[in-house]
This record gives C-alpha cells, structure tokens and sequence, in this order.
C-alpha cells in the first residue's frame, strides 16, 4: 500500500494548486456570470443571461472586440513577416548574427511595463525621440498616443518592438531544420535570391509559420500590459483591448457578473483557438523530437 | 577577414540603434531634470536616490525579489517533482491527471482573475505575499517541458540506483535533478523571467503601497506624474532601469540556457 503512495504524493502539489488555481475558477467564472453582484452587498441573484445580454448591448464591448481583432489582424502578420525577413539574414553563426540575434531578442525578456514607459517617451509630444527626430527634420509632430488615428499604431509598434527577437529565434530554428541540399540544387539551376527565398524558403518554413501564427494571435488576443500603461484604452476607446475591457468592468467598477462574462466569452474564444493550435500543429509541424 | 569585421561593426550599430530607445532611456536617467527639459548636460545619481529613497523602489525591488525567488524555487520543484512521477510511475490516473496538466496550457489566464482576487479577499490574503506568490505556483508548462526530458533519460540510471538501495526521494535528488539539470535551470530562468515581469495579477492583488512590485511601482510612479505639470522624466527612467536592469543582466549571464528553453519548448 505504502509503495503505492509515493507517485501520488508527488503529484499532489501541482494537482492542487492547478485545481485551485485554474480549474475551480473556470467554474466560478462560469456561476458568476449568471448573478448579479457589485462585491459588496451580501446576496448574489441569479440573473440568468442579463450579464450577457448587458455586454451585447454594451458599445465598449463592441469597440473593444474591433479594436482587438484589428490588433491581432494587423500586428501578427506584421510580426512574422519582418521575423522570417530577418532569420534569414541571421541563419548564419557568425559573430554578426549572434551580436544582431541578442539584441533583437533583448526586449523579450525585459519588463514589458519598463518598455511601455519607456516609449510613452518615445511617442510623447513635446520631449518624445520620435518628434524630437521628425522635428530636426522639419516635419510635423503629431501627438501620438491622444490621436485615436495613431495610438493603436503606437501599440503595435511596441508590441513588434518586444516580441520580434522571439518569432526570429523560432524562425531560425525553423530554417535550419531546412536540408541544406535543397538550396545547393536551387544555386546549381541558377536561382535568384528572391525566387529560392519564395519557393522554396517559404513554403518549407510552413510549419514554423503556422506554430506562431497560432501562438501569436492567442497571444496577442490578451494583450493588456502596454495598453494598461500607455493609453488606458485611449484615446476614446481607440485602443481599448478585451482584457483593458475586463480590467475595467471587473476591478474599476466592480461589476463582478458582467466582468465575468467577459471572462467567459474571452476564455471560449481562446480555447476555440488553442485548439486550432493542437489541430494545425498536429497536423502540420514534423519536428523529429 | 576584412569582411566579418565590417559585418560585426554594421551588427554592432543595428543592435544598438534597435536597442536606443532603452539604452537612451537610461542615459537619461542619469540627467538632472533641469538640464533634460533645457538641452543642457548635467549628471546626477539623485533621480535613483530619489526613487530607491522617496518613492519606495527599495521596497519593491525586495517585495519583486521575494515574489518571483520564491514563485521560482517553489514552482520548479512542484513542477520538477509532479514530472518526475508522470515520467517514471505507473499509476492509476497517470495519464488523466497529466491530461489536466497539458490542459491548462490552454486555458487563457484572465479567465481566473476575478474568482482568484475574490477567493484571496475572502481568507484575507490581498496584499500579502501569499496572494501574490501561491496563483502563480503551479506552472503547466514547466511539468509538461519536464516530463519530456526525463522520459528521454535511461531508465538504467535509476534502476542502478534502485539496485543500490535508493529511495525514490534518492533517486529524484541524486539522479534525475543532476541529469535533468540544463532543463531545470532552462525553466527556472523561464519562471523567475516571467514572474518578475508580472504586472496584471500584482495590480490586481495589491492594493497598499508597501506591497506593490517594480512592476506595479513604476507603473504607478509614471501615472501618478510627479513632476507637478512636467513628467519627471529622469525620475521615471532611473524606476524603469531599477525596473529592467536586474533581470536583464542574469539574463545576459545564461542566456544560452534560456533560448534552448523556448526552442525546446516551440520546436517540438
């Protein structure tokens, strides 16, 4: 019996705070986002789909699904294509490479809270590098993060700036998993540099694409530190995010039913998501292990 | 010969002028506010004594110093210890549990903020180091990467030390951890990384000041402008190297074992 133990004893502590942790809140999320409840008065009144129905009615909830999808839509293609640009300049190991290699990757491992104030600096209007730069060369300074037309580009901007130096070393593991024999047959037929990179680069790479495609646009569905720090979801709502959205809801005005909702609806999206990821990565990514 | 040299120069000079909001951002930190605002030069140490002293970077840095030290030793061997029995014992629900492990690798975490900040009001531990570190203890990722490598150790390793009488605590700490140490430490520097640079559970925990991490203070500091009209710019980019600097050199020191990490964890 004794012997039996151990495995289990092992287990234990993962298992429970894994239950505590994240499962019995899926629960309680789901419980919560049928009642009414502002925190503070004693009961909890089950309200059936009025949270639901609230947030469907809600324009900010409307907003915020916009601006996240227009996010996702533009920052990920963004991201991957200037990755696998760049990985295929870096594939080689050479004191270059590593040296550009480090420094892209750099921003990853920093304090994304560090990196968006540092570029509220950056973007700021008056003592900002940017207009600093643009103001040297005589050209007009817009106010970056108050112009509803310029502050998501802010955001993406950051968010590439940080996340970058991890879609590159993805992609250079990717590429060198790629035979070196197909690209000595290409040199010998004469291929341009252009056309081996389009037929044979990219296709090839597939896998890889695929894996941060999937990655990335989970990711970026959650996005919430930057916009937190820069623009609180500003200027009128231009940057406001799903996350921002339940931040608000749920802690701002403690609206515990209707910010649980959100969760709700967040959380099925993305597990729609995560599970293309097992699907597509499944099905297309054969890394021998 | 020539060539290479020219190329590490042009490597050298992309990576900084890539790196130059960062490395500009701490050169002012180091500018009194009056010379920053008039375009003069003048050098000071004073913005970080500012924001060590009067706006309480001292006790953030212990507080993230705590946090993230006990997320990361605690984390890994819970993490380390579940891998070791998925990787090696057959038993009953050994493959459902592990199931519900792989699983949370899926599920968003902004799904268990509010019943997480309700449940840790409700036993009193908002704004306490527990309610900031025990969310953050079990890491799915970490079990699942480790379970991996060690199904790739021989199992004559520990059947030798098993012949010799080991337990299989022994086993654990004499044969698996020192085998499976690249992993180990791979994951470690992962969870100290990502911890550290936590900033949406510490801001939804902390309500007080004196528990507030760097994350939450510099935040904070920036928001709440102390520069009366300006923003003490200098002031803020001193909070934000104390910010990123520590993390930033431990990872410049192991770095390699970082990148396998995620390579590892990605290409597989």
């Amino acid at each position: 019996m004794l012997r039996k133990l151990p495995p289990y004893l092992m287990v234990a502590p993962l298992m429970l705070f894994i239950a505590l942790f994240t499962y019995i809140p899926i629960l309680t999320s789901l419980d919560l986002s049928f009642r009414a409840w502002d925190f503070l008065s004693p009961d909890r009144p089950w309200v059936g789909f009025e949270n639901y129905q609230r947030l469907f009615a809600s324009h900010s909830f409307w907003q915020a699904l916009w601006v996240t999808t227009l996010f996702v839509v533009i920052s990920v293609p963004l991201r991957l294509g200037l990755a696998l640009a760049i990985a295929s300049f870096l594939l080689r190991e050479t004191m270059a490479s590593r040296i550009l290699r480090g420094a892209l990757f750099l921003p990853y491992v920093t304090s994304t809270v560090s990196i968006a104030v540092v570029f509220s600096w950056v973007f700021s209007t008056d003592f900002g590098l940017v207009n600093g730069v643009l103001g040297a060369l005589g050209l007009p300074r817009p106010s970056w993060l108050q112009d509803p037309m310029l502050a998501l580009w802010v955001i993406i901007i950051v968010n590439t700036w940080k996340q970058l130096g991890y879609d590159i070393i993805i992609y250079i593991a990717g590429l060198q998993a790629i035979p070196v024999e197909l690209y000595d047959a290409a040199a010998v037929d004469g291929g341009r540099k252009a056309h081996v990179f389009r037929r044979i680069t990219v296709p090839l790479v597939m896998p890889t694409t695929y894996f941060l495609l999937v990655i990335s646009v989970i990711e970026a569905f959650q996005i919430f530190t930057i916009v937190d720090v820069m623009t609180h979801g500003g200027p009128a709502g231009a940057t406001n995010m799903l996350v921002v959205e339940l931040y608000k809801i749920g802690f701002s005005l403690f609206d515990i039913g209707q910010g649980s909702a959100l969760a709700v609806i967040l959380f099925v999206l993305l597990v729609v998501l995560a599970f293309v990821k097992s699907y597509v990565i499944g099905r297309k990514v054969h890394y021998e292990s | 010969m020539n060539r290479d040299r020219i190329l590490t120069t042009l490597a050298l000079l992309g990576g900084v002028i890539f790196l130059s909001p960062v490395l500009y951002s701490i050169w002012i930190s180091f500018q009194t506010a009056n010379a920053y605002y008039t375009h003069g030069l003048e050098f000071t140490f004073n913005n970080y004594t500012k924001a060590i002293g009067d706006f309480g970077f001292a006790r953030y840095l212990l507080n993230s110093l705590i946090v993230s030290g006990v997320v990361t030793v605690g984390g890994l061997f819970i993490a380390t210890i579940a891998a070791f029995a998925f990787a090696r014992f057959t038993f009953r629900g050994n493959n459902l549990l592990f199931g519900a492990v792989v699983t949370t690798l899926m599920i968003p975490s902004h799904i268990s903020l509010i019943p997480n900040y309700l449940s840790l009001a409700k036993v009193g531990l908002l704004d306490s180091y527990a309610g900031l570190i025990l969310p953050a203890m079990a890491n799915g990722f970490a079990a699942f990467f480790l379970r991996q490598y060690i199904r790739g150790i021989p199992r004559a390793l520990d059947e030798a030390a098993y012949m010799d009488g080991a337990s299989h605590m022994q086993v654990f700490w004499r044969v698996i951890v020192p085998v499976a140490r690249p992993a180990v430490l791979s994951m470690g520097l992962f969870i100290f990384i990502s911890e550290w640079n936590n900033y949406i559970w510490p801001l939804i925990a902390t309500g007080k000041r004196d528990m507030y991490t760097l994350q939450v203070g510099l935040a904070r500091l920036y928001q709440t402008n102390p520069g009366e009209g300006f923003l003490d710019w200098p002031l803020i980019m001193a909070a934000s190297t104390i910010t990123l600097l520590p993390v930033l050199i431990g990872f410049l020191l192991v770095e390699r074992h970082f990148v396998r990490g995620i390579t590892m964890g990605a290409v597989k």
